[in-house]
């Protein structure tokens, strides 16, 4: 898997290349438009990272050329302009998806596997995680045979954890995908919730599969790093 | 008012004094020259004519009883030649005057008899005839004729003075009235308007005097404000603006180090601590800048038409185990069809912040109350708790950046612009927020929005 990195601030490109290929990705990185132009319409890339303001070419114009010539490559766009307008406008160039600085390393690194997940329903309707059976069609959840009745947002919450298995996800992620922006920022909504989620499915079991990583997020998984 | 009355008063007294000495200078002048005229005529004019003439003549020229005069004529021994007769309107009685007895050739005099002011000239003429005799000819008036014309005029004054003043001053207020016009719609477009609408102007009043100048004055000073503030919101954005890549930096590198399974446990909590505070960092300037586009009216608010009173019941919804957790009861009544226009997600915002705020400050086994009600034509959101409540030199502060009740409160504060958000989102949707608290019993927070007119078509799915 092939991803190609355009990021003018050096320290941003240095921290998300070094990520992605500790997560296994080879990534090819340029640091003004230009040579980001060249490399996009030179190889065949499984991802295209954009940053938005680039000296010489920006980022909407590499956007615009690649879909020019009728690549199908994703494009996820990186800005430090939220405004939803920008947004739009992206997408509607043909951009796969827009993230706004400051994002966290495990928000990029989910919408990295997401796009390249796309096309592939390998999501089935079953998940299984040690001894946690979520069924996807009845939203019903059972630890170790036993069933276990959640609220719809509890149920939510833990559908969003269950697709991620093994990933961190950040608090804003959790806030954008189980509840909605309102919420961001202001509210310990998502520890409660947590709190709760883990009453539930960990209580009286041995092997805890909720994990806190202080400062960064949540996980849930079969590990105990 | 009292001034024009005192002017219109004056000089209604000076037309009257002068009408009055106009009057009796001219009676007087008149009764000199009658009779100067009867000394010539009657008495002087050779040839001499008799007594019984003289009488005759006297009778026929002045006919002295019709035109209401005295006519004398007295010898030198003080035997009277000729005397007229009772006037007719009886003002005066003429044996009853008494004799001029002077030598001065000419004189005016005025007596009152029965009341009746009287006005007489008097002639003493040189010898005549034969026996050198003097003749002293007298002719007079009462003032009746001069009392009534003063009437007359009095009465015109009295009623023309009234209707005079009235009109003065009906004139006066329309001019006024006029003049100032342009003034109450400069202080109206004054009184509009405040911090968020900088960009609109006072009208121009094209009178092309003062008051034409004093609004562009205004005018300038108003666009001197909105540039400074401008520049102040400007420089908020823009610092916010700058901060995020530094931001996504740290963040990036500490999330890196963090996730190092090597990691020994206490440096994994201290990178942890540094993370959360990367992430307040984040919401600081988020929030910083959310609030310095909304009053730059650069976020343009997004105009949908949706129930306050849904939006309210399913946000409590979603905060309603953190009210469980602290055992706090949140309630919601809400009226039907309360619509307004504006940002749903925005509104939501406003409700949300609210209800962390109350939450925030509301102790265990505490109430929370959300209303949504359809009053006066406006919609309005309550928001009250049992909480500690705010003390009162606190509360017109409370929706200001970063401004804190409680100087020793921790970190639970999060950013400090939650409220400060909400003024603004509030102010963008043409609202206002308005807080009263009781210390020791709670706090109440009111949002007061505009109705909607219903328009299903542009109606937002809230769920």
């Amino acid at each position: 898997m092939r991803i190609l990195l355009v990021e003018d601030e050096e320290k941003v490109l240095r921290f998300v290349s070094r990520g992605l290929r500790a997560e296994g990705f080879a990534v090819d990185e340029a640091k003004d438009g230009k040579h980001g132009l060249d490399l996009a319409t030179s190889y065949q890339y499984d991802l295209v990272i954009l940053d938005i303001m680039l000296p010489q070419v920006n980022g909407t114009e590499i956007l615009r050329q690649i879909r020019g010539r009728g690549q199908l490559t994703p494009v996820l766009m990186l800005s430090a302009r939220d405004q939803i307008n920008d947004k739009v406008t992206h997408l509607e160039y043909g951009a796969d998806d827009y993230l706004t600085k400051p994002f966290s390393f495990t928000e990029l690194q989910a919408r990295v596997k997401a796009l390249m997940r796309r096309g592939r329903h390998d999501l089935s309707s079953r998940i299984q995680i040690a001894d946690l059976e979520i069924d996807r069609l009845a939203h019903q959840i059972k630890r170790a045979g036993k069933r276990i009745s959640l609220s719809a947002k509890e149920y939510a919450l833990l559908e969003y954890f269950a697709i991620n298995a093994g990933r961190t996800l950040s608090r804003t992620m959790i806030i954008e995908h189980v509840w909605d922006q309102s919420f961001e920022g202001l509210t310990n909504i998502v520890d409660v919730y947590v709190k709760q989620l883990r009453h539930k499915i960990d209580e009286g079991h041995m092997h805890k599969l909720i994990h806190t990583l202080r400062g960064i997020g949540y996980r849930l998984g079969d590990d105990e790093s | 008012m009292l001034l024009l009355s005192a002017l219109v008063l004056a000089f209604g007294t000076y037309t009257y004094l002068g009408m009055q000495h106009y009057l009796v200078s001219d009676l007087q002048t008149t009764l000199a020259r009658r009779a100067a005229q009867i000394t010539d005529y009657v008495v002087n004019r050779p040839p001499r004519m008799s007594d019984a003439q003289i009488i005759n003549e006297i009778k026929i020229l002045y006919a002295p009883e019709a035109n209401d005069r005295f006519i004398r004529i007295t010898r030198d021994d003080g035997s009277v030649l000729y005397i007229s007769g009772t006037p007719k309107d009886l003002s005066f009685d003429p044996a009853g005057i008494n004799n001029i007895t002077s030598n001065v050739p000419a004189q005016r005099s005025e007596l009152t008899v029965n009341n009746n002011r009287l006005y007489i000239a008097a002639i003493t003429t040189s010898p005549v005839g034969n026996n050198r005799q003097h003749y002293i000819v007298e002719v007079g008036t009462s003032d009746r004729q001069i009392q009534s014309a003063l009437h007359g005029l009095l009465a015109t004054l009295a009623i023309g003075f009234p209707v005079l003043l009235v009109l003065a001053a009906g004139g006066a207020y329309l001019l006024i009235e006029r003049s100032l016009t342009p003034v109450t719609t400069i202080m109206n477009a004054a009184e509009d308007i405040s911090l968020h609408n900088l960009s609109s102007r006072l009208p121009i009043a094209a009178t092309g005097d003062k008051l034409e100048h004093l609004s562009r004055a205004l005018n300038r000073m108003i666009t001197r404000l909105d540039e400074a503030f401008q520049q102040a919101s400007r420089f908020t954005a823009d610092a916010s603006h700058e901060l995020r890549t530094p931001l996504t930096i740290m963040r990036g590198e500490l999330e890196f180090i963090a996730q190092q399974s090597h990691l020994p446990a206490d440096l994994r909590e201290q990178i942890g601590s540094l993370l959360e505070e990367t992430e307040r960092l984040t919401h600081i300037t988020e929030g910083l800048l959310a609030i310095a586009r909304l009053e730059a009216g650069e976020a343009k608010v997004e105009r949908s038409v949706f129930d306050l009173g849904v939006l309210a019941t399913i946000t409590a919804e979603q905060m309603q185990l953190l009210a469980e957790e602290k055992q706090i009861a949140l309630r919601v009544s809400a009226d039907q069809d309360v619509k307004v226009g504006g940002d749903p997600a925005r509104i939501k915002q406003v409700i949300v912040n609210l209800l962390d705020n109350a939450l925030k400050y509301t102790p265990e086994n505490g109430a929370i109350d959300i209303r949504v009600v359809n009053a006066d034509g406006h919609a309005i959101l309550n928001v009250s708790d049992t909480g500690v409540g705010i003390p009162k030199q606190h509360l017109p502060h409370i929706f200001e950046r970063f401004y804190r009740a409680d100087k020793m409160r921790g970190r639970a504060g999060g950013a400090g612009l939650g409220l400060s958000i909400v003024r603004s989102i509030c102010t963008a949707h043409g609202g206002t927020v308005q807080a009263e608290s009781t210390p020791g019993q709670g706090s109440r927070f009111t949002v007061i929005l505009e109705l909607a007119r219903s328009d299903p078509s542009i109606e937002a799915a809230l769920v």
